[in-house]
C-alpha cells in the first residue's frame, strides 16, 4: 500500500502526486490518497488508463481514495 | 463507494480554450480604442465609452465566464452538457458576432448594427442559459451551484434588457421607462451575473487551491438568496418609481463587504503560505472591489461626478484579476488533465505550462494597468498609459494561453502513452 497523504498540500501538487504515482504502479500494488476533497478529475485519468479506484467519504473534509491496476485486488476502505 | 457521476464528464480542450484565447483578443481591442480616443472614452455616455465599456464587461468578462461555465459544470454540475462541442462553437461564434457588432454599433453609430447585435447576443446568451440551466435543478445541489442559477439567471435577464435598449438605440426612441431598464441592466450584468458568479467560485476554489478554513455554511447557503431578493426588489423599485432603493444597494454592499473580510481573512490566515500569484491576484481583486463599492457609496452620499466612473473601472478591473489569477491556473490544468486523461507518460507538470516568471510578469502589467487606469478617470495621459500597458497586459495573456496550446499539441503528437511503454 502506497500511502499519500495530501490534506495539507495547495492544488495541484496532490493531484499531480497521485498521477505521478500511478503511472508508476505495478501488479497489485494499491494508492491509498487521503485528502480534504473528492478529487474527481483524478477519477476520468485513472479510468482512462486502465486503472480502478474506490472513493469514500469520512467526513466532509476527509476522504480516501484507493488506486489500482489490478483487475483482481479488492478495493475496501476499512470501517474502524 | 462511487460517487454516481459520470466518469467521462469534462469537455474537449477546445470547448474551453476557444472562449479563453478570444479574450485577449478584445482586450487589444479595447485597449486600442482608449489610446486612440482617451477624451472620448472619459465622457459616461460618449457612444465610443459605451463601446469600450461593451468590449469589457462582454468581449473580456463574460467570455472568459461563459468559457469557465462550460468546464464548471460539467465538472462540478455532474451532469455534462449535451453535444458539448458543437453546442460551444455556436454560442462562441454568436457571442462573438454579437459583441463585435455592439462595439461597432456604439463607435460608429451605425443604427442597423445594434438590431443585429440584439439578435446574435441574445441567441448565444439566452441559448447557454437554456443549455446549462435546466442541468443545475434537479441533480446535485451544492453553494457553487446556487451561485450558478443566480449567475445565469441574471445573465439572461440583463440580455433581455440589453436587446430592449439595443431596440431604442437603433430606432432612435427611448421610453419612459428608459433610465430604470438602464440601472437594472447594469445592477443585474455587475452584481446578479458577474458578482454572483465570482462568490459562487470563491467558495468553490479558495479553499480547495490554497488549503483555506472553510466560508461559513450559514454565508453559503444564504447569500445567493439574499442577492437574488435585494435585486429583485431593486428592480421592482426602479420599474414603480418608488422611493428609498438605496436600501437594496445598501444590502447588496453589505454582502460584497461581507465577502471581502472573509475571502481576504482566509487568504491571509491559509495554512501553508506558498507563493503563488494567483494569490495576488484574488487579493487585489478584492481590494478594488472594496475600492469600487466604497467610491459607489460615497457617490450616493455626495454625487460626486467622476465617481461612478471609478467604481465601474475599478469593478471591471476586480472581474478581471480574478480572471487572470483563474486562468493561471484552470489553463496549465487543462493541458495537464487531457494530456493525462489521454495517457501521455511525460505530460509536463503544470508549473511548467506557464511558468511562475510570466505569470509574475503579467501580474506586473496588470498592476500597472490599474494604476494608470484608475488615476486616467481625471487625466487622459495615463488613461492612454493604462491603455498601453493593457494591451501588452492582453498580448502577454494571448501569448501564455498559445504556448500552453503548442506545448500539448506538442504532447500530443511527439509524447509517449502508456500502451507505448
Amino acid at each position: 500500500m502506497i500511502l499519500l497523504d495530501t490534506r495539507e498540500l495547495d492544488h495541484p501538487i496532490p493531484l499531480e502526486m497521485v498521477v505521478d504515482a500511478f503511472k508508476k504502479l505495478s501488479g497489485d500494488e494499491v494508492i491509498h490518497m487521503i485528502h480534504r476533497r473528492e478529487p474527481i478529475p483524478l477519477f476520468e485519468i485513472i479510468t482512462k488508463n486502465g486503472g480502478r479506484y474506490l472513493s469514500t467519504m469520512e467526513r466532509d473534509d476527509l476522504w480516501h481514495i484507493y488506486i489500482t491496476r489490478s483487475s483482481t485486488v479488492e478495493l475496501e476502505h476499512p470501517h474502524v | 463507494m462511487y460517487n454516481g457521476l459520470s466518469l467521462e464528464q469534462a469537455p474537449p480542450i477546445s470547448v474551453v480554450m476557444r472562449f479563453f484565447l478570444t479574450v485577449p483578443i478584445f482586450g487589444i481591442l479595447l485597449s486600442i480604442i482608449v489610446f486612440l480616443n482617451p477624451h472620448e472614452v472619459l465622457i459616461p455616455s460618449h457612444p465610443l465609452s459605451l463601446a469600450v465599456i461593451h468590449l469589457m464587461f462582454l468581449g473580456v468578462i463574460t467570455m472568459a465566464m461563459i468559457g469557465a461555465l462550460f468546464q464548471m459544470q460539467s465538472v462540478l454540475g455532474g451532469r455534462p452538457i449535451p453535444s458539448v462541442s458543437g453546442n460551444a462553437f455556436i454560442i462562441h461564434l454568436f457571442l462573438g458576432i454579437g459583441i463585435v457588432s455592439l462595439a461597432g454599433a456604439f463607435a460608429f453609430s451605425v443604427e442597423p448594427l445594434f438590431i443585429v447585435a440584439a439578435v446574435f447576443l441574445g441567441a448565444s446568451i439566452l441559448y447557454v442559459a437554456n443549455l446549462i440551466l435546466p442541468l443545475l435543478f434537479g441533480g446535485a445541489t451544492h453553494d457553487t451551484l446556487r451561485g450558478m442559477r443566480l449567475a445565469l439567471i441574471s445573465l439572461a435577464i440583463t440580455a433581455i434588457f440589453g436587446i430592449v435598449m439595443a431596440t431604442s438605440y437603433a430606432n432612435g426612441s427611448f421610453s419612459a421607462s428608459h433610465d430604470a431598464l438602464r440601472t437594472s441592466h447594469y445592477s443585474l450584468g455587475l452584481i446578479g451575473w458577474i458578482g454572483t458568479l465570482i462568490i459562487a467560485i470563491a467558495f468553490q476554489v479558495v479553499e480547495m487551491f490554497y488549503v483555506t478554513t472553510p466560508y461559513s455554511l450559514w454565508c453559503k447557503r444564504n447569500v445567493f438568496r439574499l442577492f437574488a431578493v435585494s435585486l429583485f426588489f431593486k428592480i421592482l423599485w426602479l420599474f414603480f418609481v418608488l422611493p428609498f432603493v438605496w436600501i437594496f444597494d445598501l444590502v447588496i454592499g453589505a454582502l460584497l463587504i461581507g465577502f471581502i473580510v472573509t475571502t481576504a481573512k482566509r487568504l491571509s490566515q491559509r495554512k501553508r503560505r506558498v507563493s503563488d500569484v494567483s494569490i495576488w491576484f484574488w487579493m487585489v481583486g478584492i481590494i478594488l472591489l472594496a475600492v469600487s463599492i466604497a467610491t459607489y457609496g460615497v457617490f450616493e452620499w455626495n454625487g460626486y461626478a467622476p465617481l461612478p466612473s471609478i467604481a465601474l473601472n475599478a469593478f471591471a478591473l476586480f472581474a478581471l484579476a480574478i480572471i487572470l489569477g483563474m486562468m493561471g491556473k484552470i489553463v496549465p490544468f487543462l493541458v495537464w488533465f487531457h494530456l493525462n486523461s489521454a495517457g501521455y507518460m511525460d505530460t509536463p507538470i503544470m508549473s511548467n505550462i506557464i511558468p511562475q516568471s510570466r505569470s509574475k510578469a503579467l501580474f506586473a502589467l496588470f498592476g500597472i494597468t490599474l494604476l494608470f487606469t484608475l488615476s486616467g478617470i481625471f487625466y487622459p495621459l495615463p488613461l492612454q498609459l493604462g491603455a498601453l500597458s493593457g494591451g501588452a497586459m492582453f498580448t502577454l495573456l494571448l501569448l501564455n494561453l498559445i504556448k500552453a496550446l503548442k506545448l500539448y499539441r506538442h504532447t500530443l503528437v511527439y509524447g509517449t502513452r502508456f500502451e507505448q511503454l
